[in-house]
């Protein structure tokens, strides 16, 4: 076992040191290497939403590992603190203010929730200097609209994925539309774009909301069945579509067959298939990123592989939809602060600030540049389709 | 209205269910309080303990496909050892946190149930899971769905409703019928004059803890069937709604637990399904104001005296 580990990491430091010399113009040389180089992975890491959190977090430790593998920033080894959040941004408040008052704490990889960025992004802003953030699935508009210069994200915008949803479900000949949110910033903001798409190309729909945790659907099930829905949309970080399609099973829903789902990227989950007990099967879910198992291009198999060789064989299906994500964002983050100077041993968080914005990145899907505003350009929607045990790719969308 | 006509009946079908699940755990709230005059806060956790060993053995027998053995046989064997799990763990939680307080300040025993609370759900999201635990219902039990003319129901769900109102029945008995249940009485009336008559009234209380959570176990095994899937959170929201139909009801009334039960259940699917799911707890919570101001001792307490 040890040995296949060995090379797949081999194999994808060599991935990584490739991206390293084709980005760094003004690297650091290793005569001045910085002292100590701190960059945080922040995400709902326990707690209900583990099931996103737990992959990230994982594929985050292992974007550090091979990075430092292959010789950190000029030869010191980047230390990555965990940052959990639990989906709570006055937690990620507390967590954030140990890395503003530490000028050795570059960056962060996170928050993965809209809701928790928009809650503490102010004090990231205001810290002097700013601390930026990558974040792997943050999808709100607000999070990059709102003027904010640390904030950046490799996955794809509400409005981006809204429309393309929408008119996912219109071309697979929706005409009555079930639209469902889970009354967070994430899930009413994309709801209401899907919604916004559908009402302008006359597709009726009907509204509905329903809390977080919630368990019984019967009420839902029994409306979706009198709205005579023959697509129902769920915007939801993923713990409550197993209940959902397994109470619209036993209320005589079957997917596939006399209604159709669409989940977004927090369903988009191989583990709901178990939880719903195959419930879920013929579950259309589409991501705001791509995964890595299921694009082509050497830089995600090889990452597949590794990742699989560090966690186990079966360890992808419990890495939930943003492992691949997350790794790209840490790639960019670290190859960031790998190109601002070192002065006098340390980088500046001001630098790895401006490098975030001008330079172009080598990641595992390949190259990422972000756009003035902190988003990344040409970020793709890509639709899954639950069969068997597996999500499988079905194509890339857009609205 | 002809929306309102037609979906009636299967809402009312929907919020009988839930209700009956409120109802069962309200029990609980209330014999703790119609004995001690003790919110025993932790008792929606305890329902959540009772669903875990319910999954826990239900997922040990099916994954070693032991299932092959009768689902009832299975079935069984959850609400063995859920109910008594949750039965002696309400026993235990009497014992460490409670009996030690009380004589003291009321508040203390408060406080100290918040506390178990707490401890339940941290020590179950750290030690069994964070993520939501499935249920294996389909090895366990039929999924048939019971048709009556344009209303349906999962069995499991009636299931959960027949086996909750039995149990609330029973219990009713237990308590106003038997010796032990004229002891109980005896004890909410007055806990001094009961020990004069030569009753033991430590044994009564750990008895109704028992009989208690035994009670939220069964709970458990019933959500885990309907609903296939457990967290170590949903004893919260759901302890809370129970609480309330407790106090709606009139907190320290059986029969009031019931009732309130079942009607907080049916507001909440009728105000989910023709009102709007958004204000769903708002129209539940509301209606506890509304009753609390009209009739502050709830639909069936008295204003003192004569609990239990």
């Amino acid at each position: 076992m040890a040995q296949p580990r060995i090379l797949a990491l081999a194999a994808l430091a060599t991935v990584g040191l490739a991206a390293c010399g084709g980005g760094s113009s003004t690297g650091g040389t290793a005569t001045n290497k910085p002292d100590k180089v701190q960059i945080a992975c922040e995400g709902p890491f326990t707690g209900d939403e583990a099931s996103i959190g737990a992959g990230a977090l994982r594929a985050c430790q292992l974007a550090v590992k091979v990075f430092n593998n292959a010789g950190g920033v000029g030869g010191t080894q980047v230390t990555l603190l965990i940052w959990d959040d639990n989906h709570n941004a006055q937690t990620a408040q507390t967590l954030q203010a140990q890395g503003t008052s530490d000028p050795t704490v570059l960056g962060i990889v996170g928050p993965m929730n809209s809701g928790v960025v928009l809650g503490s992004v102010t004090g990231l802003q205001s810290a002097t200097p700013p601390l930026p953030f990558v974040s792997e699935s943050a999808s709100n508009v607000k999070v990059t609209d709102s003027g904010n210069s640390v904030a950046h994200r490799v996955n794809a915008r509400d409005d981006a994925q809204g429309p393309a949803d929408a008119k996912f479900m219109i071309d697979q000949g929706a005409h009555k539309v079930y639209v469902m949110d889970a009354k967070s910033d994430y899930s009413t903001g994309l709801a209401d774009q899907t919604q916004k798409y559908l009402s302008d190309h006359n597709i009726t729909f009907m509204r509905d909301s329903v809390k977080a945790g919630t368990k019984d659907f019967s009420t839902t099930v029994t409306k979706i069945k009198a709205f005579n829905a023959d697509w129902v949309y769920f915007a939801d970080e993923g713990p409550e579509a197993a209940p959902l399609v397994s109470a619209m099973k036993s209320g005589g829903l079957t997917l596939g067959n006399n209604i159709n789902f669409l989940g977004t990227d927090g369903e988009e989950d191989p583990s709901i298939i178990t939880t719903s007990q195959g419930a879920y099967d013929g579950a259309y879910a589409t991501n705001i990123t791509a995964d890595p198992a299921g694009v082509t291009g050497s830089g995600a198999a090889n990452y597949v592989t590794a990742y699989k060789a560090e966690y186990g064989p079966d360890s992808i299906s419990q890495a939930g939809p943003f492992y691949g994500s997350a790794y790209e964002a840490t790639q960019v983050l670290l190859q960031a602060i790998k190109n601002s100077p070192v002065k006098n041993g340390k980088i500046s968080r001001a630098d790895v600030l401006s490098h975030l914005g001008s330079d172009t990145f080598t990641t595992i899907f390949g190259s990422v540049k972000f756009d003035a505003k902190g988003d990344v350009q040409g970020g793709g929607i890509y639709v899954y389709q639950a069969k068997g045990s597996s999500m499988v790719v079905l194509k890339q969308v857009s609205g | 209205m002809d929306y309102f006509l037609q979906n009636f009946p299967q809402q009312l079908v929907n919020g009988l269910e839930l209700g009956s699940l409120y109802a069962l755990i309200a029990l609980g709230y209330t014999l703790i309080y119609g004995i001690l005059e003790l919110l025993n806060f932790a008792h929606g956790d305890v329902f959540m303990v009772g669903a875990f060993l319910a999954a826990g053995v239900a997922a040990l027998l099916v994954h070693n496909e032991v299932a092959a053995i009768p689902g009832g046989l299975a079935v069984g064997l959850m609400l063995l050892i859920a109910m008594g799990g949750a039965g002696f763990l309400g026993v235990g939680i009497e014992r460490v946190a409670y009996r030690p307080l009380r004589n003291a300040n009321r508040l203390a025993p408060l406080i100290t149930a918040i506390g178990v609370s707490l401890f339940l759900e941290s020590a179950v999201q750290v030690f069994v899971s964070p993520a939501p635990v499935l249920v294996p219902t389909n090895a366990l039990v039929a999924q048939t769905v019971v048709h009556a003319g344009n209303v349906e129901s999962p069995l499991t769900g009636l299931i959960l409703f027949a086996a909750s109102v039995g149990l609330m029945i029973a219990l009713d008995v237990f308590v106003f019928r038997t010796r032990f249940g004229s002891a109980m009485r005896a004890t909410a009336q007055d806990r001094e004059a009961a020990t004069f008559m030569g009753i033991d009234v430590d044994r009564v209380i750990m008895v109704t803890f028992f009989v208690a959570s035994a009670l939220a176990g069964l709970g458990g095994v019933l959500f885990g069937l309907r609903y296939a899937e457990v967290d170590f959170f949903m004893g919260y929201l759901l302890g809370i709604k129970a609480f309330t139909a407790a106090v709606i009801g009139g907190i320290g009334n059986i029969r009031g637990a019931m009732v309130g039960g079942l009607l907080l259940g049916v507001l909440e699917s009728m105000a989910g399904g023709f009102i709007s799911t958004q204000f769903q707890d708002t129209f539940v919570f509301l209606t506890l104001i509304i009753v609390l101001l009209v009739r502050p001792q709830g639909l069936f307490g008295q204003p003192l005296a004569d609990r239990a």
